[in-house]
């Protein structure tokens, strides 16, 4: 029978203050910030609140894909060392509170109702697009995944590589390797990295590392790949991203070239269809369907698919025009986008 | 899965520290915070999302 109390996460944790907070009303979110879309996150810290390190994290594939209770041990064991050999404290950032975003108060709390998490950051969001501070590159695409650059973590070992593919392994990371600090921060967990690299300007074209390679740091500049922050946000329960119920890839260069689009733009294929989209007379797209401009536009450099083209440059309830080719025609189609309902 | 082993062990670690005076869920973070402050100890702080 699992006997945690004894475990040797139980042993740590006896070394703690341990508290659970379901309730976000009084929480300074401006100190605690991690992405809202997780179910469960963890913060190691001391009484002056200096954080030593988080730990959770997901991506669009699973809630759980970085949890785990040996890399749990291994980060609850870290942090009592970091008590004892305290780093130096950063700026703390600047408080903030959830009743300073009077839609979530108006929605939630004054109806007694739960603050979600997630709502916080779908709130925050809404706010932002009001207010017009909305960057859809950093808000919407928040907590870029690192598989994209092709790091492939051993999870239950932390931050330890099982795998570097991609941007990774042009960069010279190896299996094996431990990532130690990122941009000059150490990290010691996956919910470290995803922080410090969410923080990364969307239009760097680099990332540095200092990785930990039989017991020697090893300085790492690794080229960040065009869309290094673009993950599927379908997990994503409300957005002020538009929504139009089709998924798409890219074509591939030869793709394009062979229809005669150009190479650097957005053409994509469309690969599923959902039933809302024709339900709600969104669009008439079928899958297979190519998306070769949207507007008139068929480049765009923030943008690999329609897809993005739209969630990037459109906003909720805002119509376009799709050319798409579809068995050798061209079709000029119509498309209208909405927007998830949020609590109301 | 692994979150809800997750869940389940710290769900049972709590319902042990419940019947073991050695750990205590706090469910409150200013009293983690002046707990910690007078006991010295860190604090490990989960937010978890129960909608």
């Amino acid at each position: 029978m699992l006997s945690p109390k004894d475990s040797p996460l139980g042993k740590l944790l006896r070394q703690y203050v341990t508290v659970r907070i379901i309730r976000m009303d009084t929480i300074d979110i401006g100190l605690f910030e991690h992405d809202r879309n997780n179910t469960i996150y963890f913060y190691l810290l001391n009484a002056d609140e200096q954080i030593y390190m988080r730990y959770g994290g997901r991506d669009n594939a699973s809630p759980d894909t970085y949890l785990n209770i040996e890399s749990l041990t291994l980060a609850a064991a870290k942090g009592l060392e970091l008590h004892v050999n305290r780093p130096p404290a950063p700026p703390r950032p600047k408080p903030d509170f959830p009743k300073n975003y009077p839609l979530l108060v108006e929605r939630t709390f004054a109806r007694n109702q739960c603050v979600e998490c997630h709502l916080i950051g779908d709130y925050q969001n809404l706010h932002r697009q009001q207010d017009g501070t909305l960057d859809k590159l950093v808000h919407l695409y928040r907590s870029p995944d690192l598989k994209t650059v092709g790091i492939l973590l051993d999870v239950p070992k932390g931050l330890v590589l099982k795998e570097a593919t991609g941007a990774a392994a042009a960069a010279g990371l190896q299996p094996g390797d431990r990532i130690a600090k990122w941009e000059g921060t150490e990290v010691w967990t996956f919910a470290d990295v995803q922080h410090r690299y969410n923080e990364t300007p969307r239009k760097a074209k680099e990332a540095k590392l200092t990785v930990e390679r039989g017991g020697k740091m090893v300085d790492i500049t690794m080229a960040l790949p065009p869309q290094w922050w673009w993950a599927e946000t379908k997990f994503r329960q409300s957005s002020v991203e538009p929504r139009f119920y089709f998924d798409d890839r890219p074509l591939t260069a030869a793709e394009k070239q062979e229809m005669g689009l150009p190479v650097e733009g957005f053409a994509s294929r469309v690969k599923y269809v959902s039933s809302i989209a024709r339900t709600m007379e969104l669009h008439a797209l079928q899958e297979g369907d190519v998306i070769a401009g949207i507007d008139g536009k068929r480049v765009d450099p923030d943008a690999h698919t329609g897809s993005l083209y739209l969630i990037l440059r459109k906003s909720p309830g805002e119509s376009a025009m799709l050319e798409v080719l579809r068995g050798g025609k061209k079709i000029e189609m119509p498309l209208k986008t909405i927007q998830m309902s949020f609590r109301k | 899965m692994i979150m809800r082993v997750l869940l389940l062990f710290l769900g049972l670690a709590a319902m042990a520290m419940g019947q073991d005076d050695d750990i205590v869920w706090l469910d409150n973070y200013a009293e983690a915070v002046k707990t910690a402050k007078a006991t010295g100890k860190p604090i490990f702080l989960e937010f978890r999302c129960e909608p």
